[in-house]
């Protein structure tokens, strides 16, 4: 492992984070280096989405720090999976025009005149998340499971470094759900990502990381999976999932 | 049929009126899919009359001799403009933030809005008595007597407007359909939203001066509702939002001059027509997966 892989790609040190003044998390500590898999985990209302959006610079760290590549937070090359319900239905956008809103950050305002596009990197998207067939539908007409496949591939479109993804496998059956995991398991093998994970509840997906951060009363406790899993409250919480 | 080729000929008495209305029909729905799509609907009905009340502001002006427009009835014009344009973008910006903030009640703020611009607009106009014509008239969008110079250069912000509606189409989309993502992706989302209000302020602003407000307030909402079953991407839906708008315009006309009908009711009755039949065919027509 050379130096650089081992450095955390986000740390964050003693820091506080929450909306306007008030914290809703205080004294967090996280390193996330790469190839991991974080389930960032607790109950609803806990704080993980905070944690989430402080990570992708959508609100403010209030004190600590959040650093990452060792540099003050700036632009991190995040692939963003939202959850399904935030996305207006209203919209009329094909699987495919959702997809290619992940190469925006990739064309400038030139190379658009001049007709450039990323036809073949959506279309390898769609294809590496089992949704060409979904390509000219609308995103709105599709099932739960479906969307997720097609929201997953708008954020590899972004060709990010870390994948982060807010409770993917909400309101889905479980059949899906597995598809849905195994389908991350594969991505993050060939595409080499880096993956956090966002989800109230437990059950399949706990398999798959290999470092769990828990949100609760306000703090954080980080660790590797097998080591929180063992733990006392952590175990008690999951068997009672389970 | 001798009566529709008289109207596309150049000296056509009216023919400001004419594609004064078709231009707006169909630049207006390019800028009210976004209104539509944001679930901003009333904001339609609240900015015009803003608009219309900066009209009436800027006659109030005139009123207590404080026109500092040079040039005659073109002054007088060119200052209503200014104040539709100063009071719709303010407002829009006022909303915009408050509506960022989440605070209140959207649709009481937009009520409270719409009743204070209204009020405003008789009150403003009061203290110019001998402008109240002149303001019915801009109000119901009589264009009939504007330069040619002020009406091709309206027509060119018109044009400049619709054109940055497409050019920066996907912007737009992105920050208001998944604000997030824009932001992940190292998108400014407020500079994106301060210039899509930007240009929703100058089209409503010049619109109205042009139409009126209740024309406007229909080419915002209703052909991007009768478009929007049949739409299979943002381009589709804009190109054809545009389109019914600008179909809508020029129907209305042709009834409203050939029937000597008031040509702002017409128009919206018109494109209300458009939108029913839309979206009874809809009902009919099988959606295609």
């Amino acid at each position: 492992m050379t130096k650089k892989d081992s450095e955390p790609l986000i740390r964050f040190k003693n820091a506080s984070l929450g909306y306007g003044k008030s914290p809703v998390l205080t004294k967090v500590d996280l390193e996330i280096r790469p190839g991991e898999f974080w389930g960032i985990l607790g109950y609803n209302g806990s704080g993980k989405t905070t944690i989430l959006k402080t990570m992708l610079g959508l609100i403010p760290c209030l004190r600590g720090e959040v650093r990452e590549h060792g540099r003050l937070f700036g632009r991190p090359s995040f692939g963003y999976v939202p959850q399904k319900e935030r996305l207006d239905p209203l919209y009329p956008l094909t699987a495919r025009a959702v997809t290619a809103m992940g190469t925006y950050r990739k064309l400038d305002l030139l190379q658009r005149l001049r007709g450039a596009g990323h036809g073949d990197l959506v279309k390898r998207c769609l294809a590496d998340c089992g949704a060409t067939s979904l390509a000219e539908r609308r995103l709105s007409d599709l099932s739960g499971g479906q969307k997720q496949r097609v929201l997953i591939a708008r954020a590899l479109a972004a060709e990010p470094e870390i994948l982060v993804l807010d409770e993917p496998l909400a309101g889905i059956d479980i059949t899906t759900q597995q598809a849905l995991l195994e389908l991350l398991k594969d991505l993050k093998e060939r595409h080499k990502l880096t993956i956090l994970m966002v989800s109230h509840r437990v059950s399949a997906e706990k398999g798959l990381f290999t470092h769990i951060a828990w949100v609760d009363e306000g703090r954080v406790t980080t660790g590797a999976s097998g080591d929180m899993l063992s733990s006392g409250r952590l175990s008690e919480v999951f068997r009672s999932e389970l | 049929m001798s009566i529709l080729l008289d109207m596309l000929k150049p000296g056509f008495l009216l023919h400001h009126a004419l594609w004064g209305s078709v231009v707006v029909g169909f630049v207006c729905p390019l800028v009210g899919v976004y209104f539509v799509l944001r679930r901003l609907v009333f904001w339609g009905v609240a900015l015009p009359q803003v608009s219309a009340s900066g009209i009436a502001f800027a006659f109030m002006l005139q009123g207590l001799g404080l026109n500092f427009m040079s040039g005659g009835e073109a002054g007088e014009r060119h200052l209503a403009i200014l104040g539709a344009v100063v009071f719709t973008v303010a407002t829009i910006l006022v909303l915009a933030m408050l509506e960022r903030r989440g605070a209140g009640l959207s649709e009481g703020r937009i009520g409270a809005l719409y009743a204070l611009a209204w009020a405003t607009s008789i009150l403003f106009v009061a203290w110019n008595a001998a402008g109240e014509t002149e303001m019915l008239g801009l109000l119901k969008g009589e264009i009939v007597s504007i330069s040619e110079s002020d009406f091709h250069l309206m027509l060119d912000i018109f044009a400049a407007l619709a054109g940055c509606m497409f050019l920066f189409q996907r912007e737009f989309t992105l920050v208001s359909y998944d604000r997030d993502m824009a932001v992940t992706l190292g998108r400014n989302a407020l500079v994106w939203d301060l210039l899509l209000y930007l240009i929703i302020g100058l089209t409503v602003s010049l619109g109205v001066m042009t139409v009126g407000p209740l024309v406007i307030f229909g080419f915002l909402v209703i052909p991007p509702l009768a478009a929007l079953p049949w739409a299979r991407g943002m381009a589709s839906l804009s190109l054809l939002a545009s389109l019914l708008g600008g179909l809508s315009a020029f129907g209305g006309f042709y009834l409203s001059y050939t029937r000597d009908l008031p040509l702002g009711p017409v128009v919206v009755c018109i494109a209300c027509a458009v939108y029913a039949l839309s979206s009874a065919a809809r009902l009919l027509v099988p959606r295609s997966s």
